[in-house]
């Protein structure tokens, strides 16, 4: 079998196609390189700077006194930059990279514009990135998912095509049957050979592209990025023999080499181009969304019961039953506004949701997706960072609630002044809010689509196997 | 002879299986993605009629003429020929408003709440993107053999020996291949047309068909240019099998790796950074006309007196009646859009504040007049600077984008279609145009200076009379003319390459 792969390896290696192979991939790689170089350190002065400006926020808010803390909340969250953004971008330009702290609103001023009635902070997932406002053309950009889910699955095709109908075509396959191998051997090592053959110029551009990235002073990868390094190559590993397997498959069924390659060619072209698009499209009209004024319509109701309520409280003779009625408006108002916000990004997240697991289908999709998760980047990773910012939240809320519970002198009213305690708070004590990234949890999610992935090329390389050892010479 | 000789290569190529292929898979993508588009296309046809028809009441709902901010807006419709070429039609907002305090842009635009942006995480698709990406695979597999094929099975040899010029067994091969690629295209455009006008909701008239048309033509172009670039290969390389493997990377190179390549490598992502002073410069008319405004009510004999509220702008000079004042304005620096305006809503101004009534609407007569003069000021320094950010950088790319056969193709059906960036900024000279005609109207009318301005109580506003937006597709003459350049680079390749080729097969030895 050994012999068969470093025939094939010998055999590609001096071959035009293998030159141009290298040179494409070192092209494309040092093209992501530089261009990361470039941008990753903007991205990141960009990112500190906005969470300096959001801490500043909430020291100056603890350090006024707890009730500012508790009506203003703290600032902004944003979206810590992927150390590995080069790997897979995952959309992060359509995505928004902030969960905002929506301002207090305010429900009553006087004549000269004194607020009366003034509630307190809650979040807010704002719809895209809102800075976005290119009108430029629309293209990919070219990161490793690029790289790997369209040249180098191509590039796979490209070596297989006539793996055993040129050999047939020369006469050459006659020849080796006829000595003592059984075919599944021959299969094997036709396998390994080509995987082996691609991953030399894949593997040289990828080591191009990490040299040019680590030395860099401006960035510095971790040991956890090199970890997920690892895990993306191997992924690309196994996609990469999907598309050999399927280029063994029609190679070994097809007579002639050309017809096989229009074939794959056509089938990659559907498979990998077409099929994640239209599949996202049927997916996406199936189930329109609600539109913004029927959201409104559902809202306005719930709203004015509310204020009903607070104005039942508001006419009590009661100091403490008038305070309280505030707050309770106040609290209740927040709520409903961010579980109103909430349900609106829970019911489109359904709805992306939907639209993956349909285009999961497309083996190039589902590389999308998992190399989006292991580079830290993508759709799941801004629901977790969403995630992080609600924890942080909650967090931040239970905070103040303590606080003010430790501090006998206070009525224990959130949300209102008088009603709460004017003890000053030192702003070290304030939880801090932190973007983190979980590599387990990623794993345990991607677990599904890896499986999925994996299956495909089991598939495909047995009906390789059977494709070939029925075939006549 | 050339009869003779086009009939041959025409069966050649018909009864292969590569012809059933191209025109099977052509149809299925072309039909598939046909009824997605066109469902599509339908669903942000019901979501622009229902904005409009929300819009229309809302502002029928305003009493008084200051109330149109933030009411009127206009809407616009989705292109039917995106199901072409999508271009910019589903990335660029489509709701506007118009109000006298800056002038409407591609920027200032907002989308409608019904779509989730969520999905926009998909990339899209179009028929030209199936065109773009198949027929020219197709194109190249039809011709990586016609000269290297013949070459190694001798046919060529035997007949060169008839007494035929090259040039014509060239360009009977040229012209049966486009006969046979033409097939695909032709049944499956029928096809989508087929669709198209069954559908209820998507209304082609003659000018639609036209510019139809221009896309098949582009289309055509393009096929015939990859066409010849898979001969060019041919007859270069002595084996199929060489041509073949040639053929392919050219393919991959000009049709995926060249676009997304190029812009990766050169910047041109909008730096609004770069002109922020213009914002400053922006900020500071403001901030001139501020101090105008505030001079103006000063120097009123009635309203000037502190004690009325002459000074604070938001206590609605202490008139009986007033409900409510406002405040409108925008602060975006990444647009340079900066603008404010204050306002206050009168139901029922009671008798004693009548004598203040005439200096308060002389007043909005100036503060209006004043801030439309700003404005245009304002314009002046905010469009070439929006232009530096935002649209040289994306002409920049377009550019770069041209020197591949699918960027030029992508161009020229944009502009047919109307959906590239020219078309689009169409509908927007429009509302800046309509926008124009509605200050017009209220100088005209004197509705700036009139008590309905901020009064309800004599007489409200009458939107009935104020000028409608209609918005029309540029003339499909208008659309030639800027699909014309791309065309022409088109058909120029297509010939020099067909001219090298004549020379190589003209040269060659068999």
């Amino acid at each position: 079998m050994w012999h068969i792969t470093k025939r094939e390896i010998y055999d590609n290696l001096n071959s035009l196609r293998f030159a141009l192979t290298t040179v494409l991939l070192l092209a494309l790689m040092v093209t992501n390189a530089v261009k990361h170089l470039r941008e990753h350190p903007k991205r990141v002065q960009r990112y500190q700077d906005a969470v300096t400006e959001s801490l500043n926020h909430l020291t100056d808010r603890a350090d006024d006194s707890l009730y500012t803390l508790a009506q203003y909340g703290p600032g902004n969250f944003y979206k810590k930059p992927s150390l590995l953004h080069f790997c897979a971008n995952g959309g992060e330009s359509v995505l928004p990279d902030v969960v905002e702290v929506d301002k207090p609103p305010v429900f009553m001023t006087d004549a000269e514009g004194n607020r009366l009635l003034e509630g307190i902070w809650s979040l807010s997932y704002p719809d895209a990135n809102l800075n976005n406002k290119d009108v430029g053309p629309n293209v990919s950009q070219v990161d490793w998912a690029f790289i790997i889910g369209y040249i180098l699955s191509l590039i796979a095709l490209w070596f297989t095509f006539d793996a055993f109908s040129g050999e047939r075509e020369q006469g050459t396959l006659r020849l080796m049957l006829a000595n003592s191998i059984p075919r599944h051997t021959v299969l094997i090592g036709k396998f390994l050979g080509a995987l082996l053959s691609i991953s030399i110029p894949f593997a040289l551009a990828v080591l191009v592209n990490l040299l040019l990235i680590s030395t860099a002073s401006t960035v510095h990868l971790t040991t956890e990025a090199w970890g997920r390094l690892g895990i993306i190559f191997s992924l690309a590993l196994l996609y990469t023999s999907l598309f050999v397997a399927l280029g063994l498959l029609v190679s070994a069924r097809v007579q002639q080499s050309a017809v096989s390659l229009m074939i794959l060619l056509l089938t990659w072209v559907t498979l990998v181009v077409f099929m994640p698009s239209t599949l996202a499209s049927i997916a996406s009209s199936f189930s329109p969304a609600t539109s913004f004024d029927e959201f409104w319509k559902q809202r306005n109701p719930i709203q004015e019961n509310l204020w009903d309520k607070y104005k039942e409280g508001r006419s009590s003779k009661s100091v403490d039953r008038r305070l309280r009625a505030k707050s309770e408006f106040y609290t209740e108002n927040a709520e409903r506004e961010e579980r109103w916000q909430e349900e609106q990004l829970k019911y489109r997240t359904s709805q992306v949701h939907r639209a993956r697991a349909i285009t999961s289908i497309s083996p190039a999709t589902l590389l999308q997706h998992l190399m989006a998760r292991f580079a830290g980047t993508g759709f799941e990773r801004h629901l977790q960072f969403v995630e992080n910012t609600q924890r942080y939240a909650r967090q931040l809320r239970e905070f103040v609630a303590d606080t003010d519970r430790a501090d006998p002198e206070s009525l224990h009213i959130l949300g209102v002044r008088e009603g709460m305690s004017k003890k000053p708070i030192s702003p070290e004590a304030v939880p801090r809010f932190e973007d983190t990234l979980n590599l387990n949890r990623d794993f345990n999610t991607a677990a599904m689509e890896l499986l999925l992935l994996t299956l495909f090329v089991l598939v495909l390389l047995s009906g390789a196997y059977l494709a070939f050892v029925r075939v006549e010479v | 002879m050339l009869k003779t000789l086009i009939r041959r290569e025409l069966l050649d190529n018909l009864m292969t299986f590569r012809f059933a292929a191209a025109v099977f898979i052509t149809l299925l993508l072309v039909v598939a993605n046909t009824i997605v588009l066109l469902k599509d296309y339908e669903q942000r046809l019901t979501a622009y009629n229902t904005a409009v028809q929300e819009s229309h009441e809302e502002l029928r709902a305003e009493k008084t003429y200051s109330g149109y901010s933030g009411t009127l807006v206009v809407h616009r419709p989705p292109n039917p020929l995106s199901i072409f070429n999508l271009g910019l039609d589903k990335q660029v907002g489509n709701k506007i408003e118009v109000y006298h305090a800056f002038v409407p842009t591609i920027w200032d635009a907002e989308k409608h709440g019904a779509d989730n942006p969520f999905l926009n995480l998909f990339t899209s698709i179009d028929i030209v993107l199936v065109f773009q990406g198949v027929l020219s695979l197709l194109a190249l597999i039809f011709a990586y053999d016609a000269l290297a094929g013949e070459r190694e099975r001798g046919t060529l040899r035997l007949v060169l020996t008839h007494p035929i010029q090259r040039g014509y067994i060239l360009f009977a091969k040229y012209i049966s291949a486009m006969l046979c690629l033409l097939v695909p295209l032709l049944i499956s455009l029928l096809l989508s047309i087929i669709l198209l006008t069954t559908s209820t909701t998507v209304a082609l008239n003659t000018d639609d068909f036209l510019r139809i048309g221009g896309i098949v033509l582009t289309s055509l172009l393009y096929v015939s240019l990859f066409y010849l670039i898979g001969l060019c290969i041919s007859a270069l390389t002595r084996r199929t099998s060489t041509a073949l493997m040639l053929c392919m990377f050219v393919w991959g190179v000009l049709v995926l790796v060249y676009p997304n390549l190029i812009l990766t490598a050169v910047d041109i992502v909008p730096q609004p950074e770069t002109q922020i002073s213009v914002y400053h410069q922006i900020k500071q008319m403001w901030e001139k006309l501020d101090r105008e405004k505030k001079q103006f009510i000063r120097n009123d004999a009635v309203l000037g007196p502190p004690s009325r509220g002459g000074e604070d702008m938001d206590a609605g000079f202490g008139l009986e009646g007033v409900e409510y004042t406002f405040w409108q304005g925008e602060d975006k620096p990444s647009i340079l859009l900066y603008f404010h305006q204050t306002g206050l809503y009168a139901g029922k101004i009671k008798a004693e504040s009548e004598p203040q009534v005439p200096h308060v609407q002389d007043y909005y007569g100036f503060y209006n007049r004043e801030t439309i003069n700003t404005v245009q000021r304002t314009w002046l320094v905010r469009k070439p600077a929006l232009e530096a950010i935002y649209i040289q950088p994306a002409n920049l790319g377009r550019m770069l984008l041209r020197f591949s056969p699918g960027g030029l193709y992508d161009a020229a059906t944009e502009a047919w279609a109307g959906t590239g960036l020219e078309g689009t900024q169409d509908f927007f000279s429009t509302v800046q145009r309509y926008r124009r005609a509605v200050v017009d109207y209220f100088y005209d009318q004197k509705i700036f200076e009139s008590r309905q301005w901020f009064a309800a109580d004599k007489g409200t506003a009458d939107w009935d009379t104020l000028p409608q937006f209609s918005f029309q597709r540029s003339d499909t003459g208008i659309n030639a003319k800027r699909a014309l350049p791309d065309m022409l680079l088109l058909l120029t390749m297509n010939v020099i390459l067909f001219t090298v080729i004549m020379l190589i097969f003209i040269k060659s030895e068999v």
